[in-house]
């Protein structure tokens, strides 16, 4: 219950991190925050019936986690990392130009 | 039937990824592969039950197609194929194309999936796919906005995330079904997410600067489709689950007063399209078992009239007052606009008609009004003043040919609900379109105020989220 709550902050303390941070890297790092939080939610889930790896062998010992909330982030990890990968490479190209990346700044030279 | 689907989820993937191993062939493949799409969709309307298709046991994959997911395959496939004979002889790399192709996969995916996970995979693959294809021409600008498109979206899509993890808790499950004995934060978790990438009421505030500050066919691609594939599944889930309906229709019509309002202020072509595209969302969602004819008829004219007002010299309506655009692409833009507004014998009419039949009592006055506001906001366009076409002009084959088929759909999709030509029916909407472009003469034409954008700021639009994950939290449960 506690282990739950405390991703569950950690997905909100991310978000605030997205709208009160200034700079464009410190947004994306407040979304991986975000995104760390949210994966420890689906390892606290999974862990509800048991801690031992979910792998088939002769002498069982003890309760399996849940392997199908494991498999799920996996693939949601892979697809951020992929996300966050090309948003650096945006930033990157766009820091030529606004070396400070403040979002407000670039917003507005880039708004019509 | 069933090894055609899988074929048809996979196809345009592969296509996608040939073209870069084949770029001198891009075009021919990238159309090669959205016309078995096409192909693909006649089948199921064709065929008469729904395809339902569960992958490798019971926590697999499970996708399902009927027709109100064929008429979004059928979108899907007609205005691809018209963006990419639009853009055949436009210079475009093969990376282009391949990042089109897979836009259009992720789509077809999106719209075939039935649980949670499978519809996070496509819809985030589009997100990627729809980043790198408005960062396409590599200026700061398309790069910023691209940013915040995929920034915006991620963030919701993480909330959406933490949604499935409670459907699983509570079902064991991740299918669209287990939302009805999911708690209420489940519901509004996910729903925020849907509601935010499809552009829907204050949280798709970010689809305006999105849609307008794109190129011509991207923007027709993102408000043709993109938006849509996040729109079927709330269709899917108001339609499985009566707690959830009530929801998406309130939401349908917020989001077409919404949409509406602001498209009556705009003065740029652009962002004025780009409002309507979110009014015209309302209309498919306020109506959710028949809002697939509407997605079709509307796809199609959205396209065309992105692609049309990508032809003329200026963006603001102002300048085109002053300057008339050339008479054969007035007509176009005429057609479009008459269908958009619910004219008879264009298809635009009969999506009206069928929606506005199948919603309830307490939705009709917004509706109405939304209609009329629409009506409004394209007589900006009807009567702009036009010149014979300048015979020295180059002449735009690709283009008219995409219109052929974008507007050619228009007519031809009238056979889907013929039964609306009575003559009350035709009547009513020749009343809503009169009172449209009366208001028009008499106030609109030279009202000169503007609406502010600092709503549309970045930050503003994660607050919104935030505030409108209350705002769904709160009906959930109410």
């Amino acid at each position: 219950m506690i282990l739950e709550a405390l991703a569950l902050l950690t997905v909100f303390l991310g978000f605030f991190g997205t709208i009160l941070k200034k700079n464009l890297v410190m947004k994306v790092v407040s979304m991986d925050v975000m995104s760390t939080g949210v994966v420890a939610y689906y390892v606290v889930i999974a862990s509800r019936t048991g801690l031992v790896t979910p792998i088939v062998v002769k002498t069982p010992q003890g309760n399996y986690a849940d392997p199908v909330p494991q498999a799920v982030i996996l693939t949601a990890i892979v697809i951020g990392l992929s996300i966050q990968a090309l948003m650096l490479v945006g930033i990157m190209k766009l820091a030529k130009d606004n070396p400070t990346l403040e979002s407000s700044e670039i917003e507005r030279s880039n708004t019509p | 039937m069933n090894t055609a689907t899988l074929l048809w989820v996979a196809c345009p993937f592969v296509v996608g990824f040939f073209i870069y191993l084949l770029p001198r062939f891009d075009r021919p493949l990238a159309l090669a592969g959205v016309w078995a799409s096409i192909a693909y969709a006649a089948l199921a309307f064709n065929h008469q039950a729904p395809i339902n298709l569960r992958l490798v046991d019971n926590f697999g994959i499970s996708l399902s197609v009927d027709t109100l997911a064929a008429f979004f395959i059928l979108t899907n496939g007609l205005v691809t194929t018209a963006v990419l004979i639009y853009c055949w002889s436009s210079q475009r790399t093969a990376f282009f194309y391949a990042q089109v192709l897979i836009l259009h996969g992720s789509v077809n995916a999106a719209f075939a999936c039935t649980d949670f996970v499978s519809l996070y995979v496509a819809l985030e693959v589009l997100s990627i796919a729809t980043f790198l294809v408005i960062a396409y021409p590599r200026s700061d600008r398309s790069i910023w906005v691209a940013l915040r498109y995929l920034f915006t979206s991620n963030i919701a899509m993480l909330f959406y995330l933490v949604g499935a993890a409670l459907v699983y808790k509570t079902h064991h499950s991740f299918d669209f079904a287990g939302l009805s004995t999911a708690p209420s934060e489940a519901t509004s978790l996910i729903f925020l997410g849907l509601v935010v990438k499809g552009g829907i009421f204050i949280s798709g505030l970010w689809l305006p600067l999105t849609h307008s500050e794109s190129e011509s066919p991207t923007s027709a691609l993102m408000s043709g489709i993109v938006v849509k594939a996040s729109v079927l599944p709330l269709l899917r889930c108001a339609v499985i689950l009566p707690d959830i309906d009530p929801i998406v229709r309130i939401f349908g019509v917020g989001t077409a007063l919404l949409g509406a309002f602001y498209a009556i202020c705009e003065k740029d072509t652009k962002r004025l399209l780009a409002f309507s595209t979110v009014s015209q969302l309302g209309f498919i969602l306020a109506a959710p078992e028949v809002g697939g004819f509407y997605a079709l008829t509307h796809g199609l004219v959205k396209s065309a009239l992105f692609l049309i007002t990508g032809q003329f010299a200026s963006r603001s309506l102002d300048q085109l007052h002053r300057q008339p655009i050339a008479r054969n692409l007035w007509i176009a833009l005429l057609i479009a606009s008459f269908s958009i507004s619910g004219f008879p014998l264009l298809s635009g009419f009969g999506a009206k008609i069928l929606t506005l039949e199948n919603i309830f009592n307490w939705q009709e006055v917004g509706m109405n009004l939304a209609a009329v506001g629409t009506a409004i906001a394209y007589a900006k366009f009807i009567f702009l003043p036009h010149s014979p076409s300048d015979p020295a002009a180059k002449p735009q084959r690709n283009f008219w040919i995409a219109m052929a088929i974008l507007l050619g759909g228009l007519f031809v999709a009238n056979v889907v609900y013929y039964q609306a030509y009575t003559l009350e029916n035709i009547t009513k909407p020749l009343g809503i379109t009169a009172i449209g472009w009366l208001a028009y003469y008499l106030i609109f034409r030279r009202a000169t105020f503007k609406l502010p954008t600092i709503f549309e700021q970045f930050e503003h639009l994660l607050g919104w989220m935030g505030l409108t994950l209350i705002l769904i939290f709160w009906m959930a449960v109410a």
